[in-house]
């Protein structure tokens, strides 16, 4: 298992590493947990809408941080890292978004109203 | 911050203090209790006076050999399948007794001889131990022993992480043992019924052994699903690119996805049961803000998925048994691994199906129904497939093509009745009765089907002679009278409105045909006869049956029969490079079967190490200790896993190399075996280790 | 039928072993290996957040979400973790450079203020205890208790594990083995910056709400 890369430093994974790319997922995840901060904190919006922006936001830096920080994409050593991110992902938005939902309208059919707020 | 307990507790003891209570003169568990004793005393005798202290720590226990560690994953699940099917023997005769209210009672019991407690631990133990630490077991065993060979590997990506793997499953199927004689068990179902399982209802330990039992094992069956998936995508030989990848590999890919995926919501739910139990929180209670579907909902997320994990490598045996014994490839290999997926995908998508009655909205029924439907289009791609397979084959029917076909014939059924209960209008009726059970049981009964059928047909290949026949048959068809004789009366009685897990049976109408079950799981009982009979027979005449040449079959078709029966350590002596989907079968066409390689090479390997098996023992004092409240020593445990890891990963010196001319050596070996009719002492097991023979030595280098 | 080349093989030129075996690419199936787990850890937050979603409103009569959550706290946690993810990825270009003094540098620099998210964290949670909003009070409280205690246990064990690679760079150099563990480290580290963005956003500030 010792041969193929003699120097492991020159690993391609090794290579990914970039200055600029985790300055930018710093930037970028930091000032979008600012703006999402101050849009709270100042009630910019009704709730129902600050909700559906900060979930973007969060959306917006993940995505980024994914890119910057494990530089997910196709190339040949990172392929396999895309695709099992690829097939988790959803997993992770169905067990909770479908949660959720199903308890959303089990509140709704089974407490009295006012009781949960739910 | 700890919650309050009832019954004694002492800072160096913890709750061991509540043993001083058990009646240990109860005669089932003192036959149990003598089953193991004796059992294990005659194990304890053998290796003593056969010397075999030594080979058992250097061959088995300590290996890192992933054909090895398949073996002994299966052994696990035998032996726990065991113990699954007596819990099953005393559900049948308790139900068949306990009839009516002029029953006789006896044992303490006011009906048949089991109490209402100790009835609900059985069918407790009886659900968990089937689904987790016999199913699960022997089917990651068997994809551990086949993948690797199947796609030219010299072992997994992690052969030590594998091991670790083994070791965690070992030790939640050891506390389960351990529960039967010291305190007691869950009794709240397998699923673990809240709030039944909180503090307040269930005060012993029992609830207890059941988390820290499934919590530590499917840490391990975590492990083995990043082991088998890295293994698949990093480690194939040349030429098996993804479109050769044979079937069984695929559906191994996909079922661990599901397993990678999904245990640690499993994980979840029982962590937060553990709070709940241990520091008093409020997640699962039924006041103060807790939410007791909640862990319904987050068991099943795990437990529906779990479902498929199990049946899909069950579907990768039966593509790889049925073309052997139709002389054909495979119908539709594309169809096959999309089915693969796509069942792995939907799988996520129906959990609520198993909680329709909750009472969520009508839309939300609505689409876990309908996703639950959708189930049914890629496993009729399936059958139909298998069935063009067979479709103007060369047909024979050895037994693991009986069991193949018992299999299919039980998807079907199985499958039909699946698509009874994804619609919520009869789900609501049936929900909880026995339809339920006997559906689910037809589902896991296709998978253990497909399991001895597997078992069956590689069992050449891993230890290098065939089972017996004639006792093979007499096994498939005493087990298929008592599959229709327990589950036909079983599938009647839920339509007759029987609910599940009745310890006591009003309605004596229903006699008969729990009677009938009675009958059946007395055909079962004889079935076992004949299994280890089998075995025994096998094993005794292995010299007369034992393979000659790689290919057991004579028509197998896939790149684990590329190699000698059984295959040396290291799988193969030169890395195979792959052709064709079926590349044995098309190396056979083309006359091309020598497994004589122009020159040999040195080979790498991983050398053992006791490491994992450390890990797993001092995982079952952690556990043992979190279950009885000692808190020391679940910290020492703790404490000590952790300056274990650390301590290994200082160690330089995990891997060896063999040279070519030892490899050229033992190969030689292999190859004159057949011809010299030597008279090798070739224990169980024997087969994968008879090879290790000479390169034992080089361990010490 | 389709797999089955019709044309003849010359059993003579057909190359039916691999002489040239180059072994695998033993980092690479390392780093596949610790992502899938990683994928494994991020379904224990799936199941975390689910839950997040069904107890966020049951305070059962006890504290509530705006008496316990107090979004502006969380900034000096985020800015400990997200910068501390930052020095760690300067240490992979130290690594990419083969400066061993420059990966031992960043470890520590990240390890300490992984250690100032930890002691943020602390405080947090011990001014809740302080003022009675302990986990045993409601299932909102356990369910917050539970989600952003997980998050710091993942932390503290990255913390060990960095406090080991610094011995083991200091000792064994750039080996094979400790080149794919900072690998490994960095996409487990980083992976914590990433769930923090989602704990800050859908715990902290939608608690604020």
């Amino acid at each position: 298992m010792s041969h193929g890369h003699h120097n492991p430093i020159e690993h391609p994974e090794v290579q990914l590493a970039s200055m600029g790319g985790y300055l930018i997922a710093f930037v970028v995840g930091l000032g979008a947990m600012l703006i999402a901060l101050w849009m709270v904190v100042g009630h910019t919006l009704s709730p129902v809408s600050l909700t559906t922006v900060i979930s973007l936001i969060a959306l917006v830096a993940v995505i980024v941080q994914l890119y910057f920080l494990f530089k997910l994409d196709l190339s040949s050593t990172q392929i396999w890292h895309t695709v099992s991110f690829v097939m988790t992902a959803p997993l992770f938005v169905m067990s909770v978004g479908l949660t959720i939902w199903m308890f959303h309208t089990l509140m709704e059919r089974t407490m009295l109203p006012g009781v949960c707020t739910f | 911050m700890l919650v309050d307990l009832q019954g004694p507790w002492s800072p160096i003891f913890g709750r061991l203090g509540l043993l001083l209570d058990v009646h240990y003169n109860n005669p089932v568990i003192f036959f149990a209790f003598q089953l193991v004793v004796v059992g294990g005393a005659i194990a304890l005798f053998w290796l003593t006076c056969a010397n075999r202290w030594g080979w058992l720590w250097r061959e088995w226990l300590t290996t890192v050999d992933h054909k090895k560690i398949g073996v002994m994953y299966v052994l696990v699940g035998l032996v726990m399948l065991f113990r699954g099917f007596f819990d099953a023997l005393m559900i049948r005769t308790q139900q068949a007794i306990a009839v009516g209210p002029d029953s006789p009672g006896v044992l303490g019991a006011a009906h048949g001889y089991l109490p209402p407690y100790h009835f609900d631990q059985v069918f407790t133990a009886h659900g968990m131990i089937m689904i987790l630490l016999a199913v699960t077991p022997m089917l990651v065993g068997l994809m551990n022993i086949v993948v690797p060979i199947q796609i030219g590997a010299r072992d997994m990506a992690y052969p030590y992480l594998n091991a670790l793997g083994l070791w965690l499953t070992a030790v939640a199927a050891a506390l389960v043992m351990i529960a039967l004689f010291v305190g007691d068990f869950s009794h709240a179902g397998w699923v673990g019924l809240t709030p039944l399982t909180e503090l307040p209802y269930s005060p012993g330990v029992g609830v207890d052994y059941y988390i820290w039992s499934i919590q530590i094992g499917s840490i391990g069956t975590t492990l083995g699903a990043v082991n088998l998936i890295a293994t698949i995508i990093k480690m194939r030989a040349p030429g098996m690119t993804w479109g050769r990848l044979p079937i069984f590999s695929w559906t191994t890919l996909a079922s661990n996805i599901i397993a990678l995926t999904s245990f640690p919501v499993l994980g979840v739910a029982l962590a937060l049961l553990t709070f709940d139990r241990y520091i008093g929180t409020h997640f699962f209670t039924a006041d103060l803000g807790g939410n007791l579907m909640m862990y319904t909902n987050l068991f099943w997320i795990w437990g529906h998925p779990e479902v498929y994990f199990v049946v899909l490598p069950a579907f990768g045996f039966l593509s790889e048994i049925i073309p052997v014994f139709s002389e054909k490839p495979i119908f539709g290999y594309v169809t096959m691994v999309l089915a693969s997926m796509a069942i792995g995908l939907v799988s996520w998508t129906v959990w609520l199906h198993h909680f329709f009655t909750m009472g969520a909205s009508p839309g939300v029924n609505s689409y876990f129904s309908i996703a639950t439907m959708l189930v049914g289009i890629p496993t009729g791609v399936k059958v139909f497939n298998w069935a063009f397979t067979m479709y103007r084959g060369r047909l024979r029917f050895p037994t693991p093509m009986l069991w193949a076909m018992g299999s299919l014939f039980l998807l079907i059924t199985g499958g039909t009745t699946g698509m009874m209960l994804s619609v919520p209008a009869i789900n609501y009726l049936v929900h909880n009765s026995v339809f339920v059970i006997a559906h689910f049981h037809n589902m896991f009964l296709l998978i253990a089907y497909a399991t001895f059928g597997a078992v069956t047909f590689w069992w050449p290949k891993v230890f290098g002679f065939k089972l017996d026949e004639k006792l093979g048959k007499l096994f498939f068809w005493f087990f298929t009278a008592g599959t229709l004789f327990v589950f036909i009366p079983m599938y009647t009685l839920g339509f007759m409105g029987m609910t599940r897990r009745l310890d006591y049976v009003s309605h004596t109408s229903w006699q008969p045909l729990l009677l009938l079950e009675l009958f059946g799981i007395a055909l079962y009982s004889l079935s076992v006869v004949f299994f280890l009979a089998q075995l025994a027979v096998s094993i005794r005449d292995r010299e007369k049956n034992r393979v000659t040449g790689p290919d057991a079959w004579g028509t197998s078709r896939s790149l684990e029969w590329a190699t000698h029966c059984p295959p040396p350590f290291y799988n193969f002596a030169v890395t195979p490079v792959v052709h064709d989907r079926d590349e044995w079968a098309w190396r056979r066409e083309h006359g091309l079967i020598s497994l004589v390689p122009d020159r040999y090479l040195d080979v790498h390997m991983p050398k053992n190490t006791a490491v994992p098996l450390l890990i797993g023992a001092l995982s079952l004092f952690f556990g043992f200790a979190m279950i009885w409240r000692i808190w020391w020593l679940a910290g020492v445990s703790l404490l000590a896993i952790i300056v274990v890891i650390i301590i290994r990963s200082f160690d330089k010196d995990t891997d060896y190399i063999i040279p070519a001319a030892d490899i050229e050596r033992m190969e030689a070996e292999i190859l004159n075996r057949g011809a010299a009719d030597e008279t090798s002492d070739a224990p169980i097991g024997g087969g994968a280790g008879g090879a290790l023979a000479s390169p034992r030595k080089r361990d010490g280098d | 039928m389709s797999s089955h080349s019709v044309e003849n093989v010359d059993p003579s030129n057909v190359r039916l072993w691999d002489y040239d075996d180059h072994g695998h690419d033993f980092i690479g199936t390392r780093s596949i290996g610790f992502w899938l787990y990683m994928m494994s850890d991020a379904m224990i937050f799936a199941g975390l957040f689910a839950a997040h979603g069904v107890y966020v409103h049951n305070f059962a009569g006890g504290f509530t979400a705006k008496e316990v959550i107090h979004p502006l706290n969380a900034l000096w946690p985020t800015l400990f973790i997200l910068t501390s993810v930052l020095i760690y990825g300067f240490g992979m270009v130290a690594l990419k450079k083969g400066s061993r003094s420059g990966v031992i540098n960043a470890l520590l620099l990240s390890f300490i203020l992984g250690v100032g998210f930890l002691f943020m964290e602390w405080r947090e949670f011990s001014e809740l205890a302080a003022m009675g909003a302990v986990p045993q009070v409601s299932g909102f409280l356990s369910d917050f208790w539970v989600i952003v205690l997980t998050h710091a246990a993942h932390v503290f064990f990255g913390l060990l594990w960095m406090a080991v690679m610094i011995v083991q760079i200091a000792r064994n150099g750039f080996s094979q083995n400790n080149v794919y563990r900072l690998l490994n480290l960095k996409i487990f580290w980083h992976f914590q910056a990433v769930i923090w963005v989602c704990v800050f956003t859908f715990v902290y500030l939608m608690g604020g709400i």
